[in-house]
């Protein structure tokens, strides 16, 4: 092995770069996309604030589809579509589109299992209150899952940072893309081993981190 | 005021139409605390949702301050809500906000300005007693703290009608009394009108006015506290008042009377208002010849009278028993009973 220590740690320090810009740039962009559809989910959802008979199952129809599809198979799918939003298919920048279609619907899923979570007598006495409805929404079933929502957007990212170093094989850089180029690819054990040890450092960082807010948020 | 008129709910559940109030007429009046009393499923949660519209029903009109409640917009759908305070026996309060914001909550909704809102909040806290929990978290509390939270809140916005779905329910006897007392200090205090539902037929004698029994959907009865417990017309009615006034003579009793021998003359004597000026048994006894034996017999207060009964036994010739009992009769009950029972 030949690995010169002056390009060894400037390539992990750029790949590890990538690997923050597109899992935070996928999670941002992920979150704009599902908070508001897993809010949406919860408050058409049959006998609920707004009951919507044909938004919800067509919502739920079409999350339900993105969320089957592996992620590995989502890449390539939609290279064209990426290639209209990005303008390229290669790179951090392109590797973002897939992820947050792959991460939308998920977010989707979690914030309404924790919307779900919020006594709906808690929401049943806040109406009697005269409350509006998107008050109810903001005012008491975000703040009151709030906890729950951290927890479960924690689980996204690291969802987020396994997809980031899968999308890597399509040339998406970052830490994933490393890992194969040089650890598989060309044997380089010790580019391996590095890459492979910052993605759990960075898990678990990113569970502690979650767990430790999310306690905050609930107070006790 | 609160008025049901001929109102109806049916529920839809998967191919079964299920009626849970049926053709209800109902007038709660101005700064009364009025019970609906019931098993679970006769339809009395139903009811108490059909006055501020949490459950809309499917005929019949339910008048709020002699407002048709269903004509309103949403705008003064919401107004009105304002004005009518709920609390529920599992108090609903928000996990993620503090004692203070909860009671301040419904102000805030409102869209009150903050120094309106700390003002009240402190008097209600002051109020319910718990100013030293004001930062304290729903967790923190105790199930009769929590309700004194949730009675707080729906106090908030100066309701002028107090909805009660089963508020002390989950509470221990003791905590129970407590909260009790408290709705009525509101009720004086605010001159607020209680609808209150309940299975607990305690709670009805403790604090109501009047007072419907539900079954099934219906009004089977219907009147004032003194009125039903003392005169209950339905089975249901009568198994709810004998929950809180036994007046069953114990089976001891009944074995001691069965097996002595003769003709047993055995009557509840119904005690009403004020009867206790004279000694009525004694003086019949004396009078009339004949020898009282109490066998059983309890006394309680309703709505501040007091009521009792007492099941005798007389012994004696049968004329003077009769003439006893006609002495008797003119100034209390006088029902002649079986052994078995009543």
């Amino acid at each position: 092995m030949d690995v010169k220590l002056t390009e060894f740690w400037p390539r992990i320090l750029e790949a590890t770069i990538d690997t923050l810009a597109m899992v935070g740039f996928s999670l941002l962009f992920a979150l704009i996309l599902g908070l508001p559809l897993g809010i949406i989910l919860v408050v058409t959802r049959p006998g609920n604030l707004m009951e919507n008979k044909l938004l919800f199952p067509v919502l739920n129809a079409i999350i339900n589809f993105f969320r089957s599809i592996p992620f590995i198979i989502l890449l390539v799918a939609i290279l064209p579509f990426t290639r209209v939003i990005v303008g390229t298919s290669i790179g951090t920048a392109a590797a973002t589109v897939p992820l947050v279609v792959f991460a939308a619907p998920y977010i989707a899923r979690l914030v309404e299992s924790s919307l779900l979570e919020v006594s709906p007598g808690v929401v049943e006495a806040t109406e009697a209150m005269g409350a509006r409805p998107w008050q109810i929404v903001f005012r008491v079933l975000v703040p009151e899952a709030l906890s729950s929502l951290i927890l479960n957007i924690t689980i996204a990212v690291i969802g987020l940072i396994g997809a980031s170093a899968m999308a890597g094989f399509v040339g998406g850089g970052g830490l994933g893309d490393l890992a194969i180029a040089y650890g598989y690819q060309r044997f380089e054990t010790d580019i391996m081993i590095v890459t492979v040890l910052l993605l759990v450092l960075l898990v678990q960082l990113v569970q502690t981190f979650g767990n430790k807010f999310s306690k905050i948020i609930r107070r006790r | 005021m609160i008025r049901f008129e001929g109102v109806s709910k049916q529920f839809q559940i998967n191919d079964q139409v299920i009626q849970a109030i049926d053709n209800v007429d109902l007038t709660v009046e101005k700064g009364e605390i009025y019970g609906v009393i019931g098993f679970s499923g006769a339809g009395k949660s139903t009811l108490i949702r059909c006055v501020n519209l949490l459950e809309t029903p499917s005929s019949g009109k339910v008048w709020v301050n002699d407002q048709d409640i269903q004509s309103l917009s949403k705008e003064n759908l919401r107004e009105m809500r304002r004005k009518i305070g709920m609390i529920f026996q599992h108090f609903h309060l928000l996990e993620s906000k503090t004692v203070f914001d909860n009671i301040g909550f419904p102000l805030s909704l409102a869209g009150e300005p903050k120094s309106k809102i700390n003002k009240k909040v402190k008097e209600l806290l002051d109020f319910v007693g718990l100013s030293d929990k004001a930062n304290h978290y729903p967790d923190q509390l105790s199930g009769g703290q929590k309700q004194r939270v949730g009675i707080a809140r729906a106090l908030s916005t100066s309701p002028e009608i107090l909805l009660c779905d089963e508020a002390t329910s989950a509470l221990d006897p003791q905590t129970t009394q407590s909260i009790l007392d408290l709705l009525k200090r509101i009720q004086k205090e605010y001159n607020i009108t209680i609808l209150m539902i309940t299975h607990e037929m305690q709670v009805i004698r403790e604090i109501c006015d009047r007072v419907a029994v539900m079954e099934l959907g219906k009004i089977i009865e219907e009147g004032t506290i003194f009125d039903v417990f003392s005169n209950p017309q339905h089975v249901t009615t009568r198994n709810f008042v004998k929950t809180v006034m036994n007046d069953e003579i114990p089976s001891s009793i009944i074995r001691m009377i069965e097996s002595k021998e003769g003709t047993k003359h055995i009557y509840r004597l119904l005690f009403e208002g004020n009867f206790a000026g004279d000694p009525i048994l004694s003086m019949a006894s004396k009078n009339h010849d004949v020898h009282t034996n109490i066998l059983f017999g309890q006394i309680t207060e309703l709505q501040g009278k007091p009521f009792g009964n007492l099941i005798v036994e007389f012994r004696g010739e049968d004329s003077d028993i009769h003439k006893a009992l006609e002495y008797i009769r003119e100034t209390v009950g006088v029902k002649e009973l079986n052994i078995d029972g009543c």
